[in-house]
């Protein structure tokens, strides 16, 4: 999901932080619709431009915050099943 | 600020076909600290929705686990769909001792049932939870705005927001 966006934003990276960095950038296939000073004005754009259809929100940074969930990623949920 | 108690318990079938009531506190070490919530479109979407016209999905209801293990919401990936809410990022769940996996992320809104105020989860991530009969793990991404007291012997849970 996202592998155009995600590509796009991951080559453009450079560029976008030396102009946005710690902003969050709207990306739809292979375009930059804007920067925001917020995840949810950068939600808003993308939802007004787009509705329900998928698009690729990210915050300008070096490398983005990996999620840590032991419950899914050690299986433990499934542990007493 | 208000606060939901939520008292565990509940019966089963003993070997003998009677009914047995099960300990509050053995419900909940077994269960683990559940609310029932109500699962939606996150607040930046579903103004721009409805200021275009558009009806809001219906939201989904079900239990998550308070699990102050994970940094990040999680929410049914069906359930997801279900919503047809839109994949706004792809994130790396990490593991110390397994392999990186890749998670869709969905901008949702978790409204705890008994409270009047909901919360924007915006970067939840995707998960096969149904199968455990959950439809969200509720992370310290969200848990940073409540207050939760886990009453073990008692068998029982607080949760304030």
């Amino acid at each position: 999901m996202l592998e155009e966006e995600v590509r796009y934003f991951e080559e453009h990276l450079k560029d976008l932080l030396a102009r946005s960095r710690g902003n969050f950038a709207l990306v739809k296939g292979s375009r930059l619709v804007g920067t925001f000073d917020t995840q949810e004005e950068a939600l808003e754009a993308g939802a007004r431009a787009f509705g329900l259809e998928s698009f690729l929100v990210r915050r300008v940074e070096e490398a983005p915050v990996a999620a840590y969930v032991p419950a899914l990623t050690l299986g433990l949920l499934r542990a007493g099943s | 600020m208000p606060v939901l108690n939520i008292q565990f318990g509940g019966q089963t079938k003993s070997a003998d076909g009677s009914v047995v009531d099960i300990p509050p506190a053995f419900a909940l070490a077994q269960r683990g600290p559940c609310v029932q919530v109500l699962l939606g479109v996150a607040q930046p979407i579903a103004r721009q929705l409805l200021q275009q016209g558009k009806t809001l999905p219906q939201p989904v209801s079900g239990l998550a686990l308070i699990d102050t293990g994970a940094s990040t919401t999680c929410i049914d990936e069906d359930a997801a769909m279900k919503l047809g809410l839109p994949v706004t990022n792809v994130v790396t769940v990490a593991s110390a001792s397994h392999s990186a996996a890749q998670g869709n992320v969905y901008p949702a809104q978790i409204e705890v049932i008994g409270l009047p105020i909901a919360i924007n989860a915006l970067n939840s991530i995707g998960a096969p939870l149904a199968a455990q009969g959950l439809i969200a793990l509720l992370g310290r991404d969200v848990l940073q705005h409540c207050t939760v007291f886990f009453n073990g012997p008692a068998g029982s849970i607080s949760f304030a927001l």
